[in-house]
């Protein structure tokens, strides 16, 4: 088979649980290739059809960000078979975790523009939630800044939906907030003003949000540990 | 002039575009086509935005007869049925296909080997002036494709052209 073989060649990147990331030259443009491997655990029958699911939740959702301007990698071929996702690499790209890291390590006054970003964020992740998507796994590193050649704004790109799908429901946006404010507050620490101003802006930028907000302090209130008097 | 690229997933396959204006005689190598006496596919190229579309077709195109998933008969059919945005193969053969009509013409010719003598003999078919296939987007008309892709505005800030577009034909069959 053609694909695996490609693969078997090409540079590995990262390898998660959920699948390996490797970088290579597809058609004439720099490529990454997300490959959904068989996980020998699972019984197979219910493999296939979950790895199928995130595959294809993955490539749908994308496009429906795309559709809506929100910034994600361009997708240049689905091999549904071997589950590989052949992508657009977003070339000079940091992670907004590692960008972060580094400007708070650097210690200069770059309060402001991490701020900025910070609503930027915001901004972006109230049109994805107007349109609906969900994105299952919101954290800094799922978030890339493409350095552009001029002195314009880097472009905010977001990567990796898989686990995610479409619901209209201000419960399903508001977990979403809290997987990303979670996974926020714990990889950055003493941000917690950094997130305010994310979601300030969520909430200004969002025309629902009033409802996830909402349900976003109702979440927030549950889970271990917590006192479930409301 | 022409353009020949090998497919990274197919190391053994090659993807030739061949680009035509001024053709005058499309009726003929259109009925050529339908018997099979040209082998390559017909593209209208005034419905394509660069060369990239159209390898980014071939190439799952190649994929598909491969695993014995094609959705039409042929590769030639399949190629030009993947440069479409529906799964509605008469109306990619309408949109992307050519008509009697047609003034320019991209073929695009799918071999095994180095070999590009294939090139002058379709050139001797073709009644028409050669143009190096980078010029493609010189004859696209890019509100019809806008149209037919239903580009959004707010899409086409996110980036070109050609990536809403690619990333719809490599989609579709999910959507």
């Amino acid at each position: 088979m053609a694909v695996p073989q490609f693969v078997g060649k090409a540079d590995l990147v990262k390898q998660g649980a959920e699948g390996r990331v490797y970088r290579a030259q597809f058609l004439g443009k720099p490529t990454i290739v997300k490959e959904r491997f068989r996980k020998r655990y699972r019984h197979p029958v219910l493999d296939e059809k979950l790895t199928h699911r995130r595959t294809v939740q993955e490539v749908r959702s994308i496009l429906r960000c795309r559709r809506a301007g929100i910034s994600a990698p361009v997708v240049y071929f689905v091999d549904y078979t071997s589950h590989c996702i052949f992508m657009e690499e977003i070339a000079g790209s940091s992670t907004v975790r590692d960008h972060i890291v580094s400007t708070q390590q650097a210690n200069s006054c770059k309060e402001l523009e991490l701020q900025q970003l910070a609503e930027r964020i915001g901004r972006i992740l109230a049109k994805m939630h107007d349109e609906d998507v969900i994105h299952g796994d919101l954290t800094t590193s799922n978030m890339l800044l493409r350095c552009s050649s001029q002195d314009t704004e880097s472009d905010l790109v977001l990567i990796d939906f898989g686990l995610s799908y479409i619901s209209s429901l201000p419960e399903d946006k508001g977990v979403d907030l809290y997987v990303l404010e979670k996974a926020f507050l714990s990889s950055h620490p003493n941000t917690n003003v950094l997130f305010e101003k994310l979601l300030q802006s969520y909430t200004k930028s969002s025309k629902k949000s009033p409802a996830v907000i909402k349900k976003l302090d109702e979440v927030r209130l549950r889970g271990r540990k917590r006192s479930m008097v409301g | 002039m022409h353009l020949t690229r090998v497919l990274e997933l197919y190391p053994d396959t090659r993807v030739t575009q061949i680009l035509y204006k001024d053709v005058k005689n499309a009726a003929e190598l259109r009925r050529k086509a339908m018997e099979g006496n040209i082998n390559g596919a017909l593209v209208n190229p005034t419905m394509l935005v660069g060369p990239f579309q159209v390898l980014v077709a071939a190439n799952k195109a190649v994929h598909l007869q491969t695993t014995g998933k094609m959705k039409t008969k042929t590769l030639n059919a399949e190629i030009i049925f993947n440069l479409s945005p529906t799964n509605n193969i008469s109306e990619a053969f309408k949109r992307f296909g050519i008509s009697d009509g047609d003034h320019s013409i991209l073929v695009v010719v799918v071999h095994k080997s180095d070999e590009v003598q294939f090139v002058s003999d379709i050139s001797a078919m073709v009644d028409g002036q050669q143009l190096p296939v980078d010029d493609v987007s010189s004859l696209s008309d890019f509100n019809k494709i806008k149209k037919l892709f239903k580009i959004t505005p707010q899409e086409e800030k996110c980036g070109p052209l050609l990536d809403a577009v690619v990333c719809r034909m490599a989609i579709k069959d999910v959507l």
